[in-house]
């Protein structure tokens, strides 16, 4: 059987964009940290997977949270694969992409990703209690904490930025390893 | 997602599963020229009806369906190829179905419904002058185009 070629994809998923059809998109991306898995929401990047979250998952959660019409261009996230690959690869040294939360429902853990994505920059850290106390909340870093671990848009809610006051690197939705990576590749380490 | 809302799968996960036989029946239906074009057509198609369906069940029939629909519709839009400068023939012309994709897609059907698609789609006469061919009436002439659509679009989604 001949398979779909990749141009009749991109045409689909590009005249959906164009009609208002598409609720999401969606691309795949090689980077130094692994495959990423990238969606656009209505707004902005909604939600970024690592290569170990299983894809039919994520796509589910993504299908659930803003629509079925889940469609995947590569031409369509130009400008987002361009700009995390230049970031992963050292060519950039901003990583600066709007952000869609709609994932996120509880009011404070989204005023933390909110707070983390406007004011933590590359080569800073922040602490768990610190994160709370710009969010609103300064006894609230258990909450923070959560936030972070729960984070849908990792790299560009840069929640790897944010440290443990007890030392140490912490934890890392996508492996303590790959936060070390990322800090390293800031100059935070 | 509200409690009552289908748990439809990501539209792209279809297209991923199911998207190279599709291309293999958008050739058998609409021949290998257009077969492209009808499967992009059914696929905006598709994603225009899909959060309106009631139920996420018997996808890949439902896009093989949208798909033969689109075949059916393609084949009705094109224009029908004449030497410049003759005059419209009336009743059959060989050239309109040149590449045979009408005939292959009816293959499956008994004469009986075969005809009725013919007079309707390729010679692409009104219901009157299709009923006066059959020897029926205009509106059992739209009966059984309607019922050969109908058997068609079965018999390719099966």
């Amino acid at each position: 059987m001949t398979p779909l070629p990749d141009s009749l994809l991109e045409a689909v998923a590009s005249a959906a964009v164009r009609e208002g059809l598409a609720d999401a998109v969606f691309t795949r991306l090689n980077t130094p940290i692994g495959k990423l898995l990238v969606v656009q929401g209505p707004e902005g990047i909604a939600r970024i997977g690592f290569e170990e979250e299983p894809e039919d998952a994520l796509l589910a959660g993504v299908a659930a949270e803003l629509g079925p019409r889940v469609v995947a261009s590569d031409r369509e996230l130009a400008a987002a694969r361009d700009a995390i690959s230049s970031y992963l690869e050292g060519d950039a040294s901003v990583l600066d992409l709007p952000v869609d939360l709609r994932f996120v429902h509880a009011p404070f853990r989204r005023a933390v990703l909110e707070t983390l994505h406007d004011t933590v920059r590359r080569g800073e850290v922040v602490t768990y209690g610190k994160l709370a106390e710009r969010s609103g909340n300064p006894r609230a870093f258990r909450a923070a904490a959560t936030a972070c671990a729960r984070n849908p848009v990792p790299l560009v809610v840069p929640c790897h930025r944010v440290l443990p006051s007890t030392g140490g690197i912490g934890n890392y939705g996508g492996g303590v390893a790959r936060k070390r990576v990322l800090l390293e590749l800031e100059g935070a380490l | 997602m509200t409690a009552n809302a289908p748990a439809l799968p990501p539209f792209w996960s279809l297209v991923e599963a199911h998207g190279d036989e599709l291309l293999a029946h958008a050739r058998r239906v609409a021949g290998p020229e257009h077969a492209e074009d009808v499967l992009q057509d059914a696929f905006l198609r598709a994603l225009r009806a899909y959060p309106r369906l009631r139920h996420g069940e018997h996808l890949r029939a439902w896009l093989y369906r949208v798909t033969t629909t689109a075949a059916i519709d393609a084949h009705r839009s094109r224009p029908r190829e004449r030497p410049v400068g003759e005059p419209p023939e009336v009743g059959v012309s060989d050239d309109v179905d040149a590449d045979g994709a009408f005939e292959a897609l009816i293959a499956p059907l008994p004469e009986a419904a075969r005809e009725p698609l013919r007079l309707r789609f390729v010679e692409d006469l009104d219901y009157d002058h299709i009923a006066g061919r059959l020897g029926c009436s205009p509106q059992a002439a739209r009966q059984r185009v309607s019922t050969a659509v109908r058997t068609l679009r079965e018999r390719h989604a099966a």
